[in-house]
């Protein structure tokens, strides 16, 4: 399974964090090529030009996925109810997963579509990584504008680490 | 199997077949539906877009030689929407990044909008015709076999609503052979 990306959103519509995982370019021969890199773009970093993207940044995508969730979310409570979740959606081509804490923080993952439900691996990111590292970091401020304070190295470590452990857990799993 | 409801969408994002078959689903008002159904249509279209872009760097061989988009791919199984270039080349005369190129996960299909969603109590499948009507159906999240139930829907749908010399396109659905057959058929499965 491959994953292109990751966002948290706070309560006030705002992306606190996002990132990227971009597999290799596929020209260049190797034999790990196919395996992703992680490019690292938390606050404010646009390479549009390296992502393939001149007229969109990272921005405008992560403004472009809240919106969707957003709409979504509000479409589901009112068909489902009001405990009801949207847990996933999925196109020709991809697969976004969503998770959504009590206090309104949005967890939005992009995979590729064959990959699992990702919903549990969401909420581990949050209970282990975002509680843990972001919430009891004394340091922290309460709100994140602009994502200060979910930047710091050990949550973006341990994501990492994270992400690499559950892609190469489905991979054994699936064959 | 369990299916709640079908709503079909016209291209233009207005709301023209609304129908339940069984209750699950909270019930909205008239107004509430065509407001879902604007709101899917202009989701569905937002989440095509947003399908990553996998960049594929060329080497720096070919540093300023114009080249040109690369064509469409004629797509058999393509959809009503445009589809976008697989590849599209960009001309640099800059030599570190001579032809920046993307790619969509899996290269040669054409991107589509959301095709099912799941939720704890639902799923909601979208199936887009060539013409660009939509087509969703609400049914029970472990249901198996839904491409079965949409295909009979669209045949009822060809045959009940658009051989029907009275119906008006992209206008409200109002034909009670399509609602009879359909109900019918579905009674048949469960």
């Amino acid at each position: 399974m491959v994953v292109y990306s990751f966002y948290i959103f706070d309560r006030h519509a705002e992306c606190i964090y996002k990132r990227r995982w971009l597999p290799r370019p596929v020209s260049t021969s190797g034999s790990k090529s196919s395996r992703p890199t992680s490019e690292a773009s938390a606050p404010a970093t646009s390479a549009p030009v390296l992502l393939g993207q001149s007229a969109r940044t990272t921005d405008d995508d992560a403004k472009l996925i809240f919106g969707t969730v957003f709409s979504l979310r509000n479409m589901v409570r009112k068909l489902g109810g009001e405990d009801d979740n949207f847990v996933t959606y999925k196109t020709s081509q991809y697969k976004l997963h969503y998770y959504e804490t009590p206090t309104n923080i949005k967890f939005v993952m992009l995979t590729d579509i064959k990959s699992p439900s990702m919903r549990v691996a969401l909420q581990q990111i949050y209970i282990n990584l975002y509680v843990e590292y972001v919430v009891k970091n004394p340091l922290s401020p309460v709100e994140h504008p602009g994502g200060v304070g979910v930047n710091n190295e050990l949550f973006e470590e341990s994501l990492e680490q994270f992400v690499v452990r559950v892609r190469s857990c489905h991979y054994q799993g699936s064959f | 199997m369990t299916v709640f409801s079908l709503i079909i969408i016209n291209k233009a994002g207005g709301l023209i077949y609304q129908r339940e078959f069984q209750p699950g689903l909270r019930k909205l008002s008239t107004n509430d539906y065509l407001v879902l159904a604007g709101t899917f249509h202009g989701v569905h279209a937002i989440t095509r877009t947003i399908t990553p872009k996998l960049p594929l760097l060329t080497p720096t061989a070919t540093a300023s030689t114009p080249t040109s988009a690369s064509s469409n791919l004629a797509s058999p199984s393509g959809t009503s929407t445009p589809i976008p270039p697989t590849t599209t080349t960009t001309t640099t005369t800059t030599t570190s990044v001579a032809a920046t190129t993307y790619t969509y996960p899996i290269p040669g299909v054409p991107a589509t909008g959301l095709e099912s969603l799941e939720t704890d109590k639902f799923r909601l499948t979208c199936f887009q015709t060539l013409t660009g009507t939509k087509f969703l159906l609400f049914t029970d999240p472990h249901m198996a076999n839904i491409e079965v139930v949409m295909k009979k829907i669209y045949e009822f749908y060809a045959d009940f609503v658009m051989k029907n010399p009275f119906y008006q396109l992209e206008m409200p659905v109002r034909c009670e052979a399509f609602d009879r057959n359909m109900n019918g058929w579905l009674r048949g499965r469960t």
